[in-house]
Parts: structure tokens; sequence; C-alpha cells
């Protein structure tokens, strides 16, 4: 529930961000990807919505993303996405608590972003 | 008194002096003396189809040679042809030898066929230029031109050379041959930065080693393993220092492609980056704030650049590396190396499945695997193309120095020098495979030079990743115009394999995965110059080519 919770709460700070923080509005100005932000079973999933500018998101499993940050379990996800550290994700994929699905440059780009508002 | 023309002075020097093998050329009137200046002193030519080929073609063997490239080509639109294969070696700091045509200078100012200021044109790209304007000096230029192109940092140089005194006889005893002196005297870090170097190689935790280009010229193989292997660094060798090591070392990462980079630098406590210029493709540095920076760079200028580094070593990597090794100590990373392994492979989940399973349409990484499974790691890859780039470099390896080259990745980002390059592998290599991967617009750019492997049987295999577009630009314009509004991005069906049968090559097309291996094989036992003209999915997109677009987001 915790982790629904953290990625409804994340959703709501980047919409917030794409109309008040400069810095994040020009970011994802031109941006048009599709995040998916899920556990491995597929129970717990929300897909991050970037169209030039404007910031959406889905609940629930989908397939139409271009990457997909797939955590082990939603007590990891949540300690790592809320990790103060900065190489927390680094460490959870390195130790198999988390993969990245489709093409992890659109994940690197998602993590520089919220280093921008977070 | 023996009497010998300017061309023939001009080859006797090359062969004798510079040890000059071959010389990559396109035939004109201004330049007719030379070449039968190599034929009288047993120099080998390759003849090409447009100049942009030939000095791409000396360009790449620089790089599979260590030694410099020579390119010939004739006055005005040979010289201009010439231009973009120039400007690519400049900005590759390649040790390339450009010799030219020019207008008799006697017809100066006349409107002579060609007559142009080619100097003052060539001169931003080129390390050195010049005019010779007597017959008895060709060697003495020469000699500095060669000397110019191959000392300090490498690049490209020019020559002209008016038929004037190509034509001209004169008497051998009157000319001065200068020697080819190697001197021992070399750039050299103080001893008080080698200290501080080897104190941060040895109290790193999570320390990367990068090379480039710079590793590749200063022949330091054997100098960079004992780096290496002592101080247990985990390391990637890019551009023309690939295959210095090879892939297959137990401490190299150059399996995870750019995503192994992009995802190791960010954690690395100390980068030892040899060689290597941290320019766009490296993010100018801003990949890795806080890390630790030791840059060996035989050009000081180059060390702050960008990024201003933790310690600074000036000098040639293979010194630089000897003089580190004894102040090293023997470490152990194991554990950092297994991480790192570990998270890259957590990153690239999709494209190692990508390069499992067979797909209709091909998807490239699967093309790319396919590829591999049938030459493994004893032969020479090129990747020329803009996603192709970025499907050859992530998926091909090789245990050669410059086993794997992407010259479209340089900063000139200069398409169409795949098959170039595969020439220039194949003379250099002939007993092995060469293998240019090239995106179906790539092709298009220098595909006539079938034409020259055929006429001096030159095997390379082409193998085209055909998804009918620019597919960078394409995918780039879906983005930010919006997938109704692509323009000039789209090529077509096109089959490329007939026009490499009508020039007297193996052709074939290929739309099924399970017939990319059957038609490889059949091209190798052709053995013709083959184009397998392999039709991929359009769809796919690289992270290439989304680094490329967020490049121009703040525009």
């Amino acid at each position: 529930m915790r982790f629904s919770i953290l990625l409804f709460a994340l959703a709501q700070i980047l919409k917030i961000a794409s109309f008040s923080n400069s810095r994040f509005k020009a970011y994802i100005n031109k941006a048009q990807t599709r995040i998916l932000i899920k556990t491995a079973d597929g129970k717990r999933a929300r897909l991050f919505v970037f169209d030039k500018g404007k910031v959406s998101s889905i609940s629930g499993d989908r397939k139409d993303f271009d990457a997909a940050l797939v955590w082990r379990d939603a007590a990891t996800g949540f300690s790592v996405m809320t990790s103060k550290y900065p190489d927390a994700s680094f460490n959870a994929a390195a130790e198999g608590k988390l993969s990245v699905e489709g093409m992890s440059v659109y994940a690197q780009w998602l993590e520089d972003g919220l280093k921008l508002i977070i | 008194m023996t009497t010998i023309t300017g061309g023939h002075l001009a080859a006797k020097y090359m062969q004798e002096v510079e040890k000059v093998r071959i010389v990559f050329t396109l035939s004109g009137g201004h330049i007719e003396n030379i070449l039968d200046g190599f034929t009288q002193y047993g120099i080998k030519t390759i003849d090409v189809r447009h100049e942009q080929a030939a000095a791409m073609m000396a360009h790449a063997w620089s790089i599979y040679n260590n030694e410099p490239g020579v390119c010939l080509v004739t006055a005005g639109p040979g010289f201009t042809n010439a231009l973009t294969g120039i400007a690519n070696a400049h900005l590759d700091n390649a040790p390339l030898v450009v010799l030219c045509g020019r207008h008799p200078l006697r017809d100066d100012l006349t409107g002579a066929l060609q007559e142009m200021n080619q100097v003052d044109m060539v001169k931003p790209i080129t390390k050195w230029c010049a005019t010779c304007y007597d017959v008895k000096r060709i060697p003495e230029y020469l000699n500095i031109a060669f000397r110019q192109a191959t000392m300090g940092r490498p690049g490209p140089v020019f020559l002209e050379l008016p038929p004037d005194i190509l034509f001209a006889p004169t008497a051998l005893e009157a000319v001065s041959i200068p020697a080819r002196k190697h001197h021992k005297s070399v750039v050299s870090p103080d001893s008080t930065e080698l200290e501080d170097a080897a104190r941060l190689i040895n109290e790193a935790r999570r320390p990367i080693f990068m090379g480039g280009s710079g590793v590749g010229f200063s022949n330091s193989r054997q100098s960079l393993a004992a780096l290496i292997e002592k101080t247990g660094i985990p390391f990637a060798l890019l551009n023309n220092g690939r295959g210095t090591l090879p892939d297959s070392h137990t401490l190299c990462i150059n399996d995870g492609g750019f995503t192994s980079i992009m995802t190791g630098l960010p954690q690395a406590d100390v980068i030892v980056a040899a060689g290597i210029r941290f320019n766009w493709v490296l993010q100018s540095g801003k990949l890795f704030p806080n890390a630790k920076v030791i840059r060996i760079d035989n050009d000081p200028t180059e060390i702050d650049r960008n990024r201003p580094a933790t310690v600074g070593l000036a000098g040639d990597c293979d010194a630089v590396f000897k003089q580190l090794l004894p102040m090293v100590d023997d470490r152990d990373h194991s554990e950092w190396i297994g991480k790192l392994r570990k998270a890259y492979a957590a990153f690239m989940t999709t494209e190692l499945a990508q390069r499992e399973n067979p797909s209709h349409p091909i998807h490239p990484n699967r093309l790319v695997a396919r590829i591999m499974e049938v030459f493994g790691d004893d032969a020479y890859y090129v990747a020329d193309g803009g996603d192709t780039s970025y499907f050859g470099l992530a998926g091909f390896l090789s245990q050669h120095k410059s086993g794997v080259q992407v010259p479209a990745g340089s900063l000139l980002g200069c398409l169409g020098t795949g098959i170039p390059f595969a020439m220039a592998g194949k003379l250099s290599h002939p007993d092995k495979p060469v293998i240019v991967l090239n995106g179906d617009g790539s092709f298009g750019f220098n595909s006539m030079e079938f034409d020259t492997c055929v006429r001096h049987n030159i095997p390379i295999i082409c193998i085209v990743n055909n998804d009918c577009a620019w597919g960078m630009i394409k995918h780039s314009q879906e983005i930010s115009l919006g997938e109704d509004r692509c323009t000039c991005s789209e090529l077509g069906m096109r089959h490329y394999e007939k026009m490499v049968e009508g020039l007297g090559g193996y052709g074939e097309l290929v739309e099924k995965d399970e017939d990319i291996i059957p038609a490889i094989e059949r091209a190798v036992q052709s053995g013709k110059p083959a184009c397998i003209n392999v039709v991929t999915d359009p769809t796919v997109t690289s992270p290439a080519t989304v680094i490329f677009y967020q490049n121009f987001t703040g525009l």
C-alpha cells in the first residue's frame, strides 16, 4: 500500500513541478515518453506520461511503456525510492532488486529529472 | 647523373624513408607522374570511386596499422571531395597524410583548370598544410608532413604538389633526402603528480579506467595490461583504443556497450581517463560530478578541458603507464566489478532478451547477435549509421586491436565511414573476416566502393540494417514534430544487395531470422565482396536517438 501511495504522491509532485519549477519545466518541455514504475508481480504499478511539458499518470500495469522500473517487491521499491543515498538504485540493481525493461536511458532521464525537484 | 621527376622522387622518398606500403587514391591528370612513381617504387595503390573514400580509408589504415595513412587526390573536385574525410580525421586526431594535385604554378591567376586556393580551404581542418614549389625540396616537405602527422597529438596534414614540379626532371644527386629520425625525448609528468595519481588509484574503492584513441596510438598493450591487472581496475576502451586489450579480458566492461559506461561512471570514486577527450559523447564529464579524475594525455591543454582533473599527467599513455606501474599497489576490485556487472545487466534486461529471441520483423539487436554467432570475437567489426552505430557498439566484441570500430560515433558524426573503414580493415587483416554493419541511409554514401572492392579483391561483408529510413532522424522527428510530420527521413525499401550484385559482388535479401546465418555463410563461401540486405523493424529506436534528441532539447 505504501508503495502505491508513494507512486501516487510522485505523480502529484511531478504534476505540480511541471508548472511551478522552472528548471523541471525546461527539462520536460520537449520530452515525450512513458515510464512505468511497478513491482515484479505487476500488482502495484503506475505509468508516468510526459508529453512535451505535460505530466499525467495512469494507475495499473501496462505494456505501452518506453522504460519500466521493475522492483522486486513493494517494500524494496519504497525504501530505495525514498532513500537519501544517491547510489541506492545502483545498489538495488546490483542486488537483483531492480531491473529496467525497455530503454534504460529513459529511466536515467527520469532519475535526473527527479533530482531537480526532490 | 641520374635524372628523376618530382612525382618519382616523392614515391622514392615515401617508399624508402617513410616505408609507405599503400596509398589510397583516385587518378587525375595533375597527379599522373606521382602515380607512375608509385608503380616504379612498388607502392600499392587502391583507386576508389570517390575521394572521400580515399581519405577515409587512409584514416582507417592509420588506425589498423598504427602508422600514417596516405591518400593522393587530384586538384579541384578531387580535393573538395576529400574534405569530409580530412575533417573526420582532424576531429579524430588521425595521422592522415593527404597529397594533393594543384593547378600549375605557371598558370596562377590565369583562370587555369581547377584553379582555386586549396590551402586556405583545408587549413582549419589540418594540423599542417603547405605547397611545395621546388622539385628538389619534395623529400624535405614530405619529411615535414610525416613528422607533423605523427608527432605529439596526431592529425591530418596536407601537401599540395603542383604538376610543374611533379613532372619536372631533376638530378637525383642534387637532392637532399632527409632521414626519418626517431628522437627519444618525451614529455613526462612531474614525479609529484605521478605520486598523487598513484595514491588516488591505491585508495580507490570503485575505480574505472577509460582509454581512448591515445591508448590505441601509443602501442601500450603490454604496459596497459600490466597496469590494469596489477591495480585490478575495470576498464572500458573506446574509439581507436578499443581492443588494445581484448574485449574478453576479465576486467573489461565493453560487453555492456554504452550502458556499462553510463551505469558505472556516476558510481565511480576514481576515474582514470587515458587518451580520451571529455567531449559530448561523455557529456563533457558531467556524468561523474563527484569522482576524482586522473587524466593522461599527450596534449597538456586537453587535461582540464570541460572538466578539471584532480591530477593531470601529460605524456604518452604507454610511457605514463610504465611510470605508474611500480607506484601502484596490487589490488582486487572483484567485488566492485561483480556489482557493476550485475547493475548494468539489470539495466539491459530488454536488450539482452532481444538478442536471445527471434522476432519478426527482425530486431537490430538480434541481427548483431546472429552476426556474432557466425564470426565470434576473431573478426573485425565496423558499424556505421545513427541507431546502427549504437547496436554495433553494444553488441560486437572482438579480441583484436581496433576490432570494433564505430567511426560515425566520433566527433564529426560522419555517416558513410563504414565501408571505407571495413575496406582498410580487410586490406590490413586479409586473413580475418571483416564485417560492416551499415544503416541503409549510411550505405548510400560510399556504396559505389563495392566496385573498388571487386576490382581490388577486398571481400568485406556488409550487412545492411535496413529500416527503410534515416532512423535516428526519423525517430527524433516523431518526438519533436509528430509522426504525421516527419520530413526527409523516409527512404523506402531498396534492394541494395542487387546493386552490389550488379557491381560484381555477392548479394542476398533477408527478411526472416532463420535466414540470417545461412545467408552470411553463403556470403563468406562466395569469397566476393558481399551485401546482405536485412529488413529490420522500422519502429525500433535506439537509446542513442534519445540522447541525440535530448542534446537538442535545450535549444
